[in-house]
């Protein structure tokens, strides 16, 4: 309750805290450059207001957003494939925030086939 | 057990109930549920607003407050009884994220105070026992606690 309280004082005064994202929308939170991002899947989390997992890599652990249901089941990124413990190559923009890792994913490579997130976007 | 290992296996027993996994995996329900989220929210601040200033001492020429709060309170009510069970619904599909969140038990914490301050002002309007800064205060507080109940749930989604 104390730490609801200086959370609640401290964006009061406009001094918002640097807590790990729960939801993005749009890209304009990303950087504009294309990214790459390969790894394990530690924790995913399908459904709404959109998918995120965790991704064990050589540069330590980062969160990718992926998209909502339908866009997920779109892509054919079905809770059957995509689950903890599968290797994958992630294509997407990273968060324009210094040092932070998140990503948002535009494309999943998985055992060499891809699954297009986003189709109309360059990836 | 805990009290805190307690309630999270029951937020979690939430969030694995068949209604709530069809909620988070659907494809139009749950932006439709978060639109009835939004038209409660509307419905109640946009009225509670309008009773606040008139309360604050705006508009006095055009009638007494009973009038205003004859309009105006029940659809405040209205606006409140869209938004808890839509949030509610909301929150299910991601309980123990959203109970954890300090942003989100702010937020919570605020609109208790909200709803108390409504419920205080009507019973000491009803008895007759409201002072006139005493109601002032009650309906400045109320502005501000519903505006910061909004702009938490807002911050809820981003940090």
């Amino acid at each position: 309750m104390t730490r609801t309280w200086t959370i609640a004082g401290a964006l009061i005064l406009g001094l918002a805290p640097a807590t790990p994202a729960i939801a993005h929308h749009g890209w304009a939170w990303a950087t504009a450059q294309e990214f790459e991002l390969s790894g394990t899947v530690k924790h995913v989390r399908h459904g709404n207001p959109h998918g995120i997992m965790l991704l064990t890599t050589a540069s330590g652990e980062w969160t990718v957003e992926i998209g909502q249901p339908w866009r997920n089941e779109q892509a054919g990124l079905t809770p059957q494939l995509l689950r903890p413990g599968i290797r994958l190559l992630v294509h997407g923009h990273r968060s324009a925030r210094n040092g932070e890792r998140l990503m948002k994913a535009e494309r999943i490579v998985i055992a060499g086939r891809s699954y297009n997130l986003y189709p109309d976007r360059p990836s | 057990m805990s009290a805190g290992s307690t309630l999270d296996g029951v937020l979690e027993a939430i969030e694995a109930a068949r209604p709530i996994v069809a909620l988070r995996d659907s494809y139009l329900a749950y932006p439709l549920i978060n639109a009835v989220h939004i038209i409660g929210i509307g419905l109640l601040f946009g009225a509670i607003v309008a009773l606040d200033l008139r309360l604050l001492g705006l508009r006095r020429a055009a009638g007494p407050a009973e009038g205003f709060a004859g309009l105006l309170v029940p659809v405040a009510i209205g606006g409140l009884l869209l938004a808890i069970p839509a949030g509610l619904l909301l929150f299910a599909t991601d309980a123990r994220a959203y109970a954890a969140s300090p942003l989100f038990q702010a937020k919570i914490l605020i609109i208790g105070l909200a709803i108390g301050n409504a419920l205080l002002l009507r019973a000491s309007a009803r008895r007759g026992t409201a002072s006139r800064h005493g109601t002032a205060f009650a309906a400045g507080a109320s502005i501000l606690l519903w505006l910061g109940a909004i702009i938490l749930g807002r911050l809820v989604g981003y940090f």
